[in-house]
């Protein structure tokens, strides 16, 4: 879904807009209370911490990400997560000391992660299924009532830039040529 | 429904020819079987049984992908296949982590099973430990997932296999001839609803044209994510089935499945797809069919 306060979209739920906590849930059964103000699954390392990312700053009311659950098999993405809140990306957009197998930020800019990290503090709870003990965490985060970040903050999806002419009879794409009978050539060959 | 100029490749991997131009070998059909919790062999045995029943009656070939997500179900997976699957018949193995990757091909070795494996997948996060077990234990074939972060369009799956993208220091195709894998089936990387999903399908008679390997993808992964489809409940598997159709219908060899039991549904879509395809193709191209081809069997 999409929501005008969380415009990349998602699976996800939302509760209390101006609640602090986000909780992240990985291989486990939990449905928060509603005084959190999002929470949904994390599934990858990639595109999956992007659109956490993205949704989490333009809410300046969340200031803490709870993550919780049993990490996700080969894609880390749990783990991956927490290294970019402490680690960042490196010059190739790599998560920094990230264990997933493509952990890999390449759709937004080094200023909406670096909103990301100021803005939220993050509470590992990776490896924890006990849900009594993850809603005592999200409870003592709400307790602190901390105060909005300020603005939000919208990212902007990075795009390729694609040029389209009258003349680029295109089809498919620009790379081929499709003759009327489905002959496919590469362009300029 | 289209014809290449450039030179397709063809390998035939433990007795099943995949790639080349459309209309000359049927698509070939791997299907996916997971095994929620403890591995039910005797149910992985009827299904298996099912899909290579319907590759006879059909003529399409199939390949069952094993999901291994567990260290300790290697070995009765393995053991599995030496003893119940058909002799020098193809496997795809399938696993996410580097780790359990590097353990599989010790095993796949062990068991003198690497001449009928297609190590799935080679991707952009491939590890230096799981190149040099690659080197060590070769696979006759791999798919390689034209994953690019960065660039989800076909441009960007090009560069990934052809550079880099700035990710990896080689291609993925050079890093996997280093290696010494010959038989590469190109894997478009479907991507979620919402996420340029319909690059994997326009991907593949881009990237055939570019490089000419057997090229196709996993789009029913696609329809998996397409979360509105819940409130559609009788059509989720319909949907799921015939979204594959659209892999031959671009150029492409191959379709990954899953899960292995909607063969029933998937095998007759594609079946008829092929047999579409041949015709089209013989009238326009002049490409005949394999002597194994459904429309040589069938019609």
């Amino acid at each position: 879904m999409s929501d005008d306060y969380y415009p990349w979209g998602g699976e996800f739920t939302v509760c209390k807009k101006n609640g602090c906590v986000a909780v992240v849930i990985l291989n486990l059964d939990f449905t928060p209370s509603n005084n959190v103000a999002i929470y949904g699954p994390l599934k990858t390392e990639n595109i999956g911490i992007e659109k956490i990312v993205a949704n989490v700053i333009s809410n300046p009311h969340i200031r803490y990400i709870v993550i919780c659950g049993k990490d996700i098999r080969g894609h880390r993405s749990g783990s991956s997560l927490v290294a970019l809140i402490k680690n960042g990306i490196d010059k190739n957009n790599k998560i920094i000391d990230a264990p997933g197998a493509i952990p890999y930020i390449e759709n937004l800019k080094i200023e909406a992660i670096e909103r990301f990290q100021k803005q939220i503090e993050v509470v590992d709870l990776i490896g924890v299924s006990d849900i009594s003990r993850i809603e005592k965490n999200i409870e003592e985060c709400i307790k602190k009532s901390p105060n909005s970040f300020g603005k939000p903050y919208i990212a902007i999806k990075l795009k390729q830039k694609a040029e389209i002419t009258l003349e680029d009879k295109r089809v498919i794409h620009s790379k081929i040529i499709v003759d009327y009978m489905g002959k496919i050539k590469k362009r300029g060959e | 429904m289209f014809s290449f100029t450039k030179e397709q490749k063809v390998f035939d991997i433990s007795g099943i020819k995949i790639g080349g131009q459309p209309g000359v070998f049927p698509t070939v059909l791997i299907g996916g079987l997971f095994f929620k919790g403890e591995p039910d062999f005797n149910s992985a045995e009827e299904q298996i049984k099912n899909m290579l029943n319907l590759s006879k009656k059909l003529a399409n070939p199939s390949i069952t992908d094993f999901f291994i997500r567990k260290e300790e179900f290697i070995e009765n997976i393995l053991d599995f296949i030496v003893k119940k699957y058909p002799k020098n018949h193809p496997i795809s193995i399938d696993i996410i982590e580097p780790d359990l990757k590097i353990k599989t091909l010790e095993i796949l070795d062990e068991k003198k099973l690497l001449s009928r494996t297609i190590y799935n997948s080679i991707h952009v996060g491939i590890t230096p430990e799981e190149q040099d077990a690659l080197k060590n234990h070769t696979p006759n074939a791999a798919i390689i997932v034209a994953f690019n972060p960065k660039d989800k369009s076909p441009d960007g799956k090009i560069e990934i296999l052809q550079n880099g993208a700035n990710l990896i220091d080689t291609g993925l195709l050079e890093l996997t001839n280093k290696i010494g894998i010959r038989n590469v089936l190109i894997d478009t990387a479907a991507m979620a609803p919402g996420d340029y999903s319909g690059a994997a399908i326009a991907s593949i008679p881009v990237i055939k044209e570019e490089f000419g390997f057997p090229t196709g993808c996993a789009i029913h992964n696609v329809v998996e994510k397409s979360k509105w489809l819940d409130d559609f409940k009788s059509a989720r598997k319909p949907v799921d089935a015939s979204s594959n159709a659209n892999i031959p219908l671009f150029g492409g060899d191959f379709a990954i499945f899953g899960p292995i039991h909607n063969s029933d549904i998937v095998f007759p879509i594609i079946t008829w797809q092929d047999i579409l395809i041949s015709e089209y193709v013989e009238n326009y191209f002049g490409v005949l069919p394999d002597d194994f081809h459904p429309r040589r069997k069938l019609i």
